[in-house]
């Protein structure tokens, strides 16, 4: 068995497991399952050790795999579905993130029995581990096909997860979540036909100009496609395709096809970023779902957007996404500003959590918009870091909440004097989300705010928009340094007085989070750009090239 | 008796070896007359009947097994020497009876489990149940006109007579009679198409009929009276498969009928009609002279496409819509069944390019969804059923908790909705995938461009459908909501372990069918391949008794 494809599916075991347990083991079970995913993901970092740019590692253009797995699924007729799965710098620390926040939010989990519902712990358990195949499925698949089924497939446990464990409101919620998600990826759908008749159009063409006879030529003879395909590095790569994806005379419904597909392409990933504004699914779902569905949702869910921008809409669709780039920072720039503002305005701790999200992802995909190397890197970076504080944040909040049974943050005052330890974690966590030098939301926003100035060549817009998601942090700062003194500082009150400090537990989940949060922010290169920057620049040369402007 | 005497019945044809390719349609027509002849032996009791029809099945199943093996290599115009005789025995329709066969299987289950300590009526209730399906099972293996009216009829006059079954039961006779009412109409005004259709081409064979439409279509001078005909005739098929605006009586049939009667009219008269429809529709393009004229073929099947097109977008959108507001997941579910037509309708749509009627795609496609749609249904109707019978209800607050009082209908019944919404990783999505992608394949072969091209349409369904799939997702989930996130405290569903076999059954060969969807895929091109078209002779008599119509001496 290869190791990614044990990677992906041993939670899948897992949840078989979790079905003959006995219910008092059942937690057991799954922690060791998702902790043994976790060390098994931790092998791949040997691939990427030597550093950033290496072509050893890299490659000499975008489209270097490591640990490939490649098989028939579904052919004939000129047609190939494959299960292929890969790993290179985009989705290697995304790997990595999702099976420690998914280790982290079992523990979490732990309490189980005591929540407030009156339902077991196999069913959760099962849907959770299930949940955690879908997300490294989507990480890993590099079959558009493939791709699409597991991030439908992690849909249907995350409704229930947040649907039947949830808050009061828990039903709209999932409800809501599932329409948002679904609404987008049914254009994704219809773009994942296209591009495969596309592209088998444009191989076509090529070899009849080639003088191949097409008919007689088998599916794949080893020198590359014949056909349309679905594999998303030959989507890319492929000076054929590329070119009649591109072409301004290729039209889809008399528009034309690049920006189009892009756009399609676009809604599905940019729902689930979220953008502004069609987030409004995110706060509901957050402020529902029991605190390690959250820490999920935040910690991984909101990358698969990221993700599938760098993998599939710019590489793909280079020109679609040059023409398309005034549009994309400006939705980048406002679900900035919007989020902070937001979140300025909340009472409610999670729903203010949930907000800050909003407002970190923007950044992310103004990162990606400007289309240059600094801001790539942030953006990636960004991901990441936000992928370790705000599972952090949120954990944080289902701490006190678990204690004080409400979570209005006028209400709370002085909880660092009653809990100095949990009060110290709080602080690092929020301070990392706030983007304070020496913590990892520094790096990201600064390497993409200085991504958009260098821009200013390509895109005359680039500096004002800078300029105000520069200023934006004003904001930020603002809405996180009045909730830590609303929370964590002041007089100690009456009634939290016998409030128990972070348990071992909690420590235990806490901790390794922020050192993460500390270790992200000191040494940037040494943790996730010598990982990510080689392919990242690979792609961003290819796409500028593709769009014309490299 | 110039109709007959022009088929030449028996003439210089092996009559055994025919009759042995129409076995499985002569042992169902046995098996109806052991039913008659079983209460005189036997006694009325309804378990003891039912056995004899599981026999009479079997042997059914026997002779369908070696009709496929006789037939794989090319189908066999039946009964006639001419080449478009009255009957076909091919790989599809040898498919379809298999389809029908199993889907028989399940319906009998359902039937034993529900209403056999009840029933008084056993042998009256199987002699219409078998009557339908021997009339679905012509449906599909005919082009000929007088066949296809008489097959439509054979299957629409038992499915009145068993939807009125609970004679005592005022729904299921008002559902009776709107049913009826609506069918006979459709079969009035079908007939009369039928019989256009047969004075201006002087022809029951519908390859004759292709061959003089696309001919006189655009340039004729009968070309109005051809259209109404053609577009009569339709009416008659729309009804079948309820496409809109013909599609009034299925939710109340659905309704007023008993549950296992709903559940065989689902899916099996829907899928009769479909590929009642494709191998008209593979008539038009192959046998039509197609090959012969290119561009005047283009003029006609472009609008006919269009056509079936429109009708199969606003069918889905229709049902879709018209599911949201229902209470009764009887009737959920009938209009459930309305979008999934629609969708199975651009399947047909599709196939309808001359230069890939040689391509099997669309059919293919058909086929594949009636497989799978087959699998979720069966599920779906299997846990109402199992709900109605224990709690008398079969409104959406009877499914209220489910999750806690029946795990085991519960979690099988999430894994067929899913499927009909069309949601990895269940089959539903390779049944609309495949669907899609039929769809996509006209944007290689279309000849024509502009605003009307077939790729314009191929494009423009598959938004629909994608879109449709959002909008249905809302009333699938509605029941999902009942039954995982609210309890109200009702008791556990008193279920028989065969039913729970059963619906788990089925929604585990949903899972699987999406892992395993290459052999699916393969199995439906076997059913394909190889489909009977009739050639046309351009200077045979139908053409001269044509165009001596055209001058107006008939």
């Amino acid at each position: 068995m290869d190791l990614l494809t044990l990677i992906v599916f041993l939670p899948t075991l897992g949840a078989v497991a979790c079905l003959v347990t006995p219910r008092q083991h059942i937690r057991m079970v799954a922690l060791a399952v998702s902790f043994v995913t976790f060390v098994l993901s931790l092998t791949l970092f040997g691939t990427f050790w030597a550093g950033s740019g290496d072509v050893a590692i890299f490659g000499e253009h975008y489209g270097t795999l490591h640990e490939t797995v490649r098989a028939d699924w579904i052919v004939g007729d000129r047609f190939a579905i494959e299960y292929f799965l890969g790993v290179d710098g985009l989705s290697f620390p995304l790997i990595i993130l999702t099976t420690l926040v998914s280790f982290l939010a079992c523990l979490a989990s732990w309490n189980f029995d005591s929540w407030k519902v009156n339902r077991g712990p196999r069913a959760y358990f099962i849907l959770f581990l299930l949940l955690e195949t879908g997300m490294l499925g989507v990480f890993v698949a590099l079959d558009f096909f493939l791709f699409y089924i597991f991030w439908e497939l992690m849909l249907l446990p995350m409704y229930f997860l947040i649907g039947v464990w949830g808050g009061p409101r828990r039903e709209y919620a999932a409800i809501k979540f599932f329409l948002f998600t679904l609404g987008g990826s049914v254009l994704m759908l219809v773009a994942l036909v296209a591009m495969y008749f596309f592209s088998d159009h444009a191989i076509t063409q090529a070899m009849v100009e080639q003088g191949v006879d097409v008919i007689e030529s088998g599916y794949r003879d080893g020198v590359g496609v014949t056909h349309g395909t679905f594999d998303m590095i030959e989507l890319a790569t492929n000076t054929a395709i590329q070119g009649y994806f591109g072409a301004k005379s290729t039209l889809f419904l008399g528009l034309r096809f690049a920006p189009l597909m892009f756009a399609f392409l676009f809604i599905g990933f940019a729902i689930k970023l979220p953008i502004v504004p069609l987030h409004t699914w995110l706060p509901d779902a957050h402020v529902e779902s029991p605190t390690p569905i959250s820490m999920i949702l935040a910690g991984v869910l909101l990358k698969m957007g990221g993700y599938g921008f760098l993998r599939i809409c710019y590489p793909i669709f280079p020109s679609g996404g040059y023409t398309l780039a005034f549009y994309v920072a400006m939705i980048g720039v406002v679900s900035i500003v919007y989020g902070a503002l937001c979140a300025m305005a909340q009472t409610d701790f999670k729903r203010l959590v949930a907000y800050s999200s909003v407002s970190h992802m923007g950044f992310v995909l103004l990162g990606i918009a400007v289309m240059t190397k600094s801001g790539m890197q942030g953006a990636m970076f960004q991901m990441i870091a936000h992928g370790i504080s705000s599972p952090m944040c949120f954990f944080l909040v289902g701490v006190i909440y678990e204690r004080a049974h409400h979570r209005e943050i006028n209400r709370f005052g002085g909880l660092w004097l009653t809990m100095p330890k949990y009060g110290t974690m709080a602080t690092i966590g929020f301070f990392a989300a706030l983007g304070l030098p020496g913590l990892c939301g520094f790096i990201g926003e600064v390497w993409v705010l200085l991504g958009t100035f260098a821009a200013r060549d390509m895109f005359p817009w680039a500096i004002p928009m800078a300029i105000v998601a520069a200023s934006s942090v004003i904001l930020t700062a603002g809405y996180i340094l009045w909730l830590i003194q609303r929370v964590y500082l002041g007089r100690e009150r009456e009634e939290y007085k016998g409030f128990l400090d972070a348990s071992p537990r909690e420590m235990f989940v806490l901790v390794p989070l922020a050192v993460l949060c500390i270790a992200l922010g000191v040494l940037p290169m040494q943790t996730v750009f010598n990982f990510t920057n080689g392919t990242l620049d690979l792609m961003l040369a290819q796409v500028l090239s593709g769009a014309g402007v490299g | 008796m110039a109709l007959l005497g022009q088929t030449d019945l028996w003439a210089g044809i092996d009559v055994g070896e025919h009759l042995f390719l129409f076995s499985p349609m002569i042992v169902l027509v046995c098996t109806m007359l052991a039913v008659v002849a079983c209460p005189i032996i036997l006694g009325r009791g309804p378990r003891s009947i039912a056995t004899v029809v599981w026999l009479g099945l079997g042997i059914t199943l026997f002779m369908t097994f070696r009709v496929a093996g006789a037939v794989a290599d090319g189908g066999v115009s039946g009964l006639s020497t001419q080449p478009g005789g009255m009957l076909i025995a091919d790989n599809l329709s040898v498919g379809f009876q298999f389809l029908l066969l199993a889907f028989l299987a399940g319906v009998m289950l359902m039937w034993w489990m529900g209403s056999s300590a009840t029933e008084r009526n056993a042998p009256e209730f199987f002699i219409l149940l078998l009557g339908s399906a021997l009339g679905m099972v012509l449906m599909v293996s005919t082009t000929n006109l007088l066949m296809i009216v008489m097959a439509i009829e054979l299957a629409s006059l038992p499915s009145y007579a068993i939807v009125g079954f609970e004679k005592r039961n005022r729904v299921a006779a008002e559902a009776s009679l709107k049913y009826m009412i609506f069918g006979a109409v459709c079969a009035a005004i079908m007939l009369y198409g039928a019989s256009l259709l047969y004075g201006l081409v002087g022809s029951l064979d519908m390859a004759v009929i292709a061959s003089y439409t696309i001919d006189n279509l655009s340039l004729g001078p009968n070309r109005v009276l051809l259209a109404v005909g053609l577009l009569c005739f339709l009416v008659g098929i729309a009804f079948k498969v309820s496409a809109v605006p013909f599609h009034f009586w299925c939710p109340d049939a659905f309704e007023g009928a008993r549950i296992e009667v709903t559940t065989w009219l689902s899916v099996v008269s829907k899928g009769a009609g479909l590929l009642l429809l494709a191998r008209l529709v593979t008539v038009f393009c192959a046998g039509g002279g197609a090959d012969a004229n290119p561009a005047l073929s283009i003029t006609f099947l472009t609008p006919l496409a269009w056509t079936i097109g429109i009708i199969a977008a606003v069918t889905c959108t229709v049902g879709n819509f018209a599911a949201y507001k229902q209470r009764s997941v009887k009737r959920m579910l009938a209009y459930s069944s309305i979008a999934h037509a629609g969708y199975m309708m651009m399947a047909t749509a599709v196939f309808i390019h001359p230069s890939i009627s040689g391509s099997t795609a669309g059919i293919t496609a058909l086929l594949t969804y009636v497989v799978i749609y087959l699998l979720m249904n069966l599920g779906a109707f299997g846990v109402t059923a199992m709900v109605v019978w224990d709690t008398g209800s079969d409104k959406i607050e009877a499914f209220t908790g489910l999750m806690r009082r029946s795990p085991w209908l519960a979690v099988p019944m999430v894994a067929c909705l899913m499927s009909l919404v069309g949601m990895p990783p269940f089959a539903g999505f390779i049944g609309k995938w495949w669907i899609l992608v039929a769809l996509g394949r006209l944007q290689n072969t279309a000849t024509s461009s502009g605003m009307f091209s077939l790729s314009t349409l191929g494009w423009l369904l598959m938004i629909v459908a994608v879109v449709n799939t959002f909008i249905s997702l809302y009333y699938y989930l509605r029941i999902v909501v009942q039954m995982m996130f609210r309890d109200d405290g009702q008791r556990t569903v008193r279920t028989p372990i065969v039913g729970l076999a059963m619906v788990n059954g089925c929604a585990v060969a949903l899972f699987a069918l999406l892992i395993f969807a290459q052999p699916l895929k393969r199995t439906a091109e076997r059913f394909t391949r190889n489909m009977y078209t009739a050639s046309v002779e351009q200077d045979g008599k139908h053409k001269t008794l044509a165009s001596a119509i055209q001058r107006g001496t008939p």
